[in-house]
């Protein structure tokens, strides 16, 4: 263990070297703001034009605005509250899934292709050791952008005197979960073919695509289970017991796509 | 003890244009040995490197190191590696990646920096322990490859082409640095192109073409008699006239005669002449086959395919 702790460590060190990684993500965090900036105006908007219908337009001598109006505005504006949270949790899960992807793709073909793996694996460490400390690694590393994310949607929000929809109790936590599968299919799929197109795979292999009908429906994974957009628009949100059965769902899947993994490095040639 | 075997070790790559890249190596290396490596390019000098480390499987046969199969971990803790061309994760300073290398190779952390400061001044880097690694030259690089695979003092070396980046000065010192471990009685297995280099460590040489072990001995079992110096104060005339008749050159100089014999056969004959004359050589010398020759003599005389 403490072999793959090692290993864990290296790779963390690695990713936060790595150019084209802190560009992805500080791209992704810049998306993110860009959007809650843009959805922030679009409710500031509605609610400027609300107002205004409801005062201005009105004949000189009205009476002040009804309880009913009050109340229509209110949820106008908690509407477009949701829509900015919603929107940033959409484009913070989606930079996330491409740096989950980036990150456990590469995680042990570049160290192929760039030749270290070959001084790593001549000290005394197993395949499983190095496969399972770069997996630790990547996992540590998604955890701290989930982490990132989530305190900038906090950040963001309270900046914008916004009302925390109750999704977002959970939304990072599943946000997280969905990388790891994420991840976990790619890991997988990039001992077989080009980071790229595992990649790819690894994207659209969600069930999604297929009716309950399909056999595949029930041998790829649900990422859709893990989104949290429709519960932000909503401001409905999930009980514990649900999170917890798809934490368990996700480590169940992750563990599986891992063992494959592990099988299919024992035997992989790394030149 | 032997500390690398291979039994009808092969290796072959792809699948329908197969490039037979190793066949049969029946190979051993002793304890203490400095063995040298060698062939041209693509006679599978790395492949075997690769296959000891077990970064790929064989196709046939077996590797071991220290009697074990390769693929055990345990085998690795006695094993030091420097690879042909030197990529270490370069997000490190030097003296830190030493540390990482250090803590996976299993150095106690009491001794570690105590390890990693004498190597770093055996390999003259001391100075660059604090610089980031991209920050390195080609040659430094090689040293710090160096310095990773002696911090658990192994018993045996792996050496892929270790002074390829090296200039003459570094090369130097490298070799004095294997000569040093070889009084140590480390096991050393070098693959070069330097023969140089290997003529002056190595104990055994083995040289691969095309896949296969050509040649495998010491430097005096390898090496022909290239030619045969006789060395004698005054020949009688039909003695010479008889010599004239042989491939035998005879030179006159202040009062002596060297009779130089081109082969083994020649000298035989000669030998037998003079003995028949009852005259005794006052010297002899023998010119042996230097590396390259015998390097590229076996080379060379192979049919290419």
């Amino acid at each position: 263990m403490k072999t793959a702790l090692l290993i864990a460590g290296d790779s963390i060190r690695a990713l936060l070297h790595h150019r084209l990684l802190l560009g992805l993500m500080l791209i992704s965090l810049a998306v993110t703001v860009v959007f809650s900036i843009l959805m922030s105006n679009f409710q500031h908007n509605v609610s400027a034009d609300f107002l205004d219908r409801m005062t201005t337009n009105a004949p000189s001598g009205a009476p002040a605005m009804s309880e009913a109006d009050k109340r229509k505005m209110r949820e106008t504006m908690e509407q477009g509250s949701s829509m900015f949270q919603a929107m940033f949790y959409q484009a913070a899960s989606f930079g996330g899934s491409l740096v989950a992807l980036f990150i456990f793709s590469t995680a042990v073909t570049a160290e192929v292709r760039k030749g270290t793996i070959r001084v790593t694996l001549s000290k005394p460490v197993s395949r499983n050791q190095y496969l399972l400390g770069k997996y630790l690694g990547g996992v540590v590393v998604m955890m701290g952008y989930a982490f990132v994310t989530s305190s900038a949607i906090l950040l963001f929000a309270g900046s914008q005197g916004l009302s925390l929809s109750p999704a977002m109790k959970f939304a990072p936590w599943l946000m997280f979960c969905r990388q790891l599968m994420l991840g976990s299919v790619a890991m997988l799929l990039s001992l077989f073919v080009h980071p790229l197109i595992a990649c790819a795979l690894a994207f659209f292999a969600g069930n999604g695509f297929y009716s309950p009908y399909n056999p595949l429906y029930y041998l790829l994974p649900s990422y859709g289970l893990f989104n949290s957009f429709f519960q932000f628009l909503q401001g409905t949100m999930l009980t514990g017991k649900d999170v917890l059965w798809l934490t368990l769902y996700a480590l169940d899947f992750a563990a599986i796509m891992i063992l494959f993994a592990l099988w299919r490095f024992r035997s992989k040639e790394l030149i | 003890m032997t500390v690398i075997r291979t039994e009808n070790l092969g290796k072959t790559y792809g699948g329908g244009s197969a490039t037979v890249a190793l066949r049969g190596l029946n190979l051993q290396v002793g304890a203490g040995e400095v063995f040298g490596f060698l062939g041209p390019n693509g006679a599978g000098k790395t492949t075997t490197i690769h296959l000891l480390l077990n970064l790929i499987r064989p196709s046939s046969g077996a590797a071991f190191l220290f009697e074990r199969p390769v693929v055990g971990v345990e085998v690795r803790r006695r094993l030091g590696y420097l690879p042909e061309s030197v990529n270490l994760h370069d997000y490190y300073r030097g003296g830190k990646l030493l540390e990482f290398y250090a803590a996976l190779a299993g150095v106690p952390r009491e001794t570690r920096d105590a390890r990693i400061a004498h190597l770093m001044k055996l390999l003259n880097l001391q100075e660059a322990a604090t610089k980031p690694v991209t920050k390195y030259s080609k040659g430094m690089l090689q040293r710090l490859g160096l310095a990773q695979a002696l911090l658990h003092d192994p018993d045996l070396l792996i050496l892929d082409e270790p002074t390829s980046s090296l200039d003459p000065v570094g090369r130097k010192e490298f070799r004095d640095i294997l000569l040093a471990l070889k009084g140590q009685g480390k096991a050393i297995f070098i693959s070069s192109h330097i023969l140089s280099e290997v003529e002056s460590v190595c104990d055994r040489v083995a040289i691969l073409q095309k896949g296969e072990l050509k040649r495998v001995g010491t430097m005096q079992e390898l090496s022909a008699v290239k030619s045969t110096r006789l060395t004698l104060k005054n020949l009688p005339g039909p003695l010479i006239e008889a010599l004239a008749a042989t491939p035998a050159q005879l030179t006159m100089t202040q009062g002596q005669v060297v009779i130089k014999c081109p082969d083994e056969a020649t000298r035989k004959v000669v030998e037998e002449l003079l003995a028949r004359h009852s005259l005794v050589p006052d010297r002899v010398e023998t010119d042996t086959q230097s590396l390259e020759d015998i390097f590229f003599s076996t080379i060379e005389t192979q049919p290419t395919t």
